[in-house]
């Protein structure tokens, strides 16, 4: 966990592009928000692992994501109960049902198919914010933290010293 | 674009990939056999144990080796095993963790085969070791006695042990009252004075009361003893009317219980006779007489397999499971929207089982269909279609069944339809009786819904033709009454619980041979009812065999104690005089005698007088008589 964080630490004072940390915790929304054991997120790992993006950010991203959606989970079975009972839509989802692939993605799950439309709502939201505030971070704000008394103290201690480790 | 591929990421991704798979195939059979073992052990309550299992990949599926499910009720033998079993497997439900077998193939699929070890569960075991040989103790006899009972004419034994009679209430009644007033009466009897004790007391009587009173003193002494000996019997006297009062209330009680005790036998009697009367309905009792064991047997084992299969085709907990799912919506987890399809994904489905069973007249196809735990996934129940494959001495055969549990309750239905079944040297078991031949055709349909059981069966016979090789009455005027019958039905039904339906039997077989056996019964009937008779006077004299004696003795203690009675009483009266009393009872002796002597000397005087005047009067008499005759001689 510390070198989890560490690296992350790391990869938004690198010069790593701002782009992949953020696409990290875009693909993380996906992972975190819905049950972690559906296939879709098999593609997600998979994306993530291919992709040169920053993987520590996408580990903390997924863990953080994972308990946002303690509360988002009611919301998420809400939309999914009303998108899969929707009648309007009632043809196309059954045309899905017929699939074995389609089913064994649990698509037909309130819970599954309501937090993966709500992180799919969030990817692009999350990618630029997130990207935004990364630029932000190191511009303006990591001077202005590396004065702080708090940070000198954490650079005295033994997460300092993972850190810097991780940095040589 | 190149840098935004990470080229080990994917390298690592396929090498974890690729390991998950190598592992998932080594460990899929053991961890197939080992939820096999266990879950199948649990369903059995017996071990189920697998040979081999491995995975095939064209199609895609396992291959079970060598299992045997071991019947819980007899651990040396196997309920059924296999030789092989192929099941083709779909793939991708199996990531959904849904079991989908399209088809499971059995072969060398065996029944009741032996085991070279026991198959009882470890723990059962030690569980049922205490109880099993108390029920098989309990249940043995029972059985026994159920079948023996169920299937024969009740005895004149078996009738007065099986209903609850007056005689024996009655006669335990005064058997205990006889008991408690034989002890009241001899502890009575025993405080009384014997016939020594009154002897004696005759005996004081006359040493006091007799003789002269030398004196005064000599008089007082026989008036203390006197008085003392009367205290004694009025005590006895006391005594005596006691035991007379014990004697005679306990005589009214026991006579009173005696009279409804003898009339105990004659409505005894009247009730069983109205009971177990052997009229037109009795005759009913005779085709179950003739048939009863073997619709017994076959219905007994009919819902054997039924109990022993039902586990591996539906879920005991189906219809609660039905309930639960409806209202599975725990937060966190949400629900799965199930649409129409003609692929619907329970949790574990075999879409077909196909099985050939060996039986003696040949062979059976057996296929089972949609078997899961989860029929309104599938909106289907699990069926069963058995058919009979060039079976000797049977046209067709077609068990046709459904096990619906969709909706709550469930319910398990199942036709039978045999027809042209040939049936030849067929022991009917009663009075020597055998089928030579018959043509027979069977229709029956089943029903089980929550738990119990509603079963219907015709069996047609035709062309039948009976023969009987025992001697008795009964076997020559049966085989001669159903020498002229052809053709004939029997109906049997089951009813109720399933664990324990009631069984009847009905035939227009009975009505047939009821005009027949109309005078053998009335014989019969009359034979059960002096067997009845008898028992029931018997039962009676064994409760009040010895009051008649008891009686006697009564009456004899009671005459006795009248004897005594009138002899202390006779005693009692006695007095006893005074001195003076004597002294004047001596003056008036004396004076007595005096008179007496005067009155003797008076009569002897009188007496003198008259014989001397009866001396003149014969004198004068043979005198005129003397001379008369002369005159009468003068005058001639």
């Amino acid at each position: 966990m510390i070198g989890m964080l560490a690296k992350l630490l790391k990869a938004l004072n690198s010069d790593s592009a701002p782009g992949q940390i953020a696409l990290a915790f875009a693909l993380a929304v996906i992972t975190g928000l819905t049950p972690l054991l559906s296939l879709h997120n098999v593609l997600i790992v998979f994306i993530a692992c291919i992709l040169r993006i920053n993987f520590g950010a996408f580990l903390l991203g997924t863990l953080f994501f994972s308990g946002l959606a303690y509360l988002i989970d009611p919301a998420a079975i809400a939309l999914g109960e009303s998108v899969l009972t929707n009648v309007a839509y009632q043809g196309f989802l059954t045309d899905l049902y017929q699939s074995d692939f389609w089913r064994a993605t649990r698509f037909n799950n309130t819970l599954v198919l309501g937090s993966l439309i709500i992180a799919l709502i969030a990817f692009i939201p999350v990618l630029l914010i997130s990207r935004w505030l990364i630029s932000v971070y190191r511009n303006k704000l990591m001077a202005w933290v590396e004065k702080l008394k708090i940070v000198k103290v954490l650079k005295a201690s033994k997460f300092y010293k993972v850190y810097e480790a991780l940095a040589e | 674009m190149k840098q935004w591929i990470r080229w080990s990421g994917l390298a690592g991704f396929i090498a974890i990939s690729a390991l998950f798979v190598l592992v998932w195939m080594f460990a899929a059979g053991p961890i197939i056999k080992y939820s096999i073992e266990t879950f199948g052990s649990q369903a059995a309550k017996a071990k189920v144990e697998v040979e081999n299992i491995s995975l095939t990949f064209d199609p895609f599926g396992i291959e079970i080796e060598g299992l045997q499910v071991a019947n819980a009720e007899k651990p040396m033998e196997n309920l059924l095993q296999f030789d092989r079993a192929v099941a083709d497997i779909e793939l991708l439900p199996l990531l959904l963790g849904k079991g989908i077998v399209n088809e499971v193939a059995l072969t060398g699929l065996v029944f009741s085969s032996a085991r070279q070890t026991s198959g009882a569960l470890e723990n059962a075991a030690e569980e049922n070791d205490s109880s099993s040989a108390e029920q098989k103790a309990q249940a043995t006899p029972n059985e026994d006695t159920a079948s023996a009972t169920e299937q024969a004419l009740p005895t004149a034994d078996e009738i007065m042990s099986r209903e609850p009679l007056l005689t024996e209430q009655r006669g335990k009644a005064f058997k205990s009252s006889f008991e408690t007033i034989k002890a009241d009466s001899d502890a009575a009897l025993a405080a009384l004075p014997d016939s020594k004790a009154i002897a004696s007391y005759e005996d004081d009587f006359k040493r006091i009361t007799s003789g002269r009173f030398d004196s005064i003193e000599d008089f007082q002494q026989r008036k203390k003893e006197f008085d003392a000996l009367k205290k004694r019997i009025k005590q006895d006297q006391k005594a005596i009317s006691q035991a007379s009062k014990v004697l005679a209330n306990g005589k009214k009680d026991l006579q009173s219980q005696w009279s409804g005790l003898q009339e105990a036998p004659a409505e005894d009697f009247n009730n069983l006779k109205s009971k177990y009367k052997l009229d037109g309905a009795g005759v009913a009792n005779l085709s179950r007489l003739l048939f009863g064991d073997k619709v017994g047997e076959w219905s007994q084992e009919g819902l054997y397999w039924y109990e022993k299969a039902r586990p591996f085709l539906v879920s005991e907990d189906g219809d609660a499971e039905a309930e639960l799912d409806k209202s599975e919506t725990a937060r966190g987890e949400g629900r799965f929207v199930h649409f129409e399809t003609d692929r619907p994904l329970p949790d574990m489905l075999i879409r077909q089982v196909q099985l050939a069973v060996q039986f003696e007249a040949g062979q059976v196809a057996v296929n089972v269909y949609d078997i899961t735990h989860q029929q309104e996934v599938i909106n289907r129940p699990t069926r069963i279609v058995a058919t009979g494959l060039g079976l000797k001495d049977i046209e067709s055969l077609e068990l046709k069944g459904s096990l619906d549990h969709r909706v709550a309750p469930g319910k398990d239905a199942f036709d039978l339809n045999v027809t042209g079944m040939a049936l030849n040297n067929y022991d009917v078991g009663a009075m020597g009786l055998k089928l030579d031949r018959s043509q027979l055709n069977i229709t029956g349909q089943a029903e089980v819904i929550a738990g119990n059981l509603d079963a219907k069966t015709i069996a047609q016979f035709t062309q039948a033709k009976f023969s009987s090789k025992d001697r008795t009455q009964v076997a020559v005027e049966m085989a001669k009454a159903l020498a002229k019958i052809n053709s004939f039905d029997i109906q049997g039904k089951a009813k109720g619980e399933l664990t324990s339906p009631s069984i009847s039997i009905e035939s227009d077989l009975d009505t047939q041979l009821s005009q027949a056996f109309n005078q053998r019964l009335k014989e019969k009937q009359k034979e059960l009812e002096a067997q009845l008779k008898k028992g029931l006077n018997d039962k009676l004299l064994s409760y009040g065999g010895e009051y008649s004696d008891q009686l006697k003795e009564m009456d004899l203690a009671n005459g006795s104690l009248g004897d005594k009675k009138d002899k202390l009483k006779k005693l009692s009266r006695a007095k006893l005089s005074s001195f003076k009393d004597q002294q004047k009872a001596d003056a008036k002796r004396k004076l007595d005698e005096k008179k007496k002597a005067e009155q003797a000397k008076l009569e002897e005087e009188k007496s003198k007088a008259r014989a001397k005047a009866k001396a003149a009067a014969d004198k004068k008499r043979k005198r005129l008589e003397k001379e008369a005759k002369e005159k009468f001689k003068k005058l001639f």
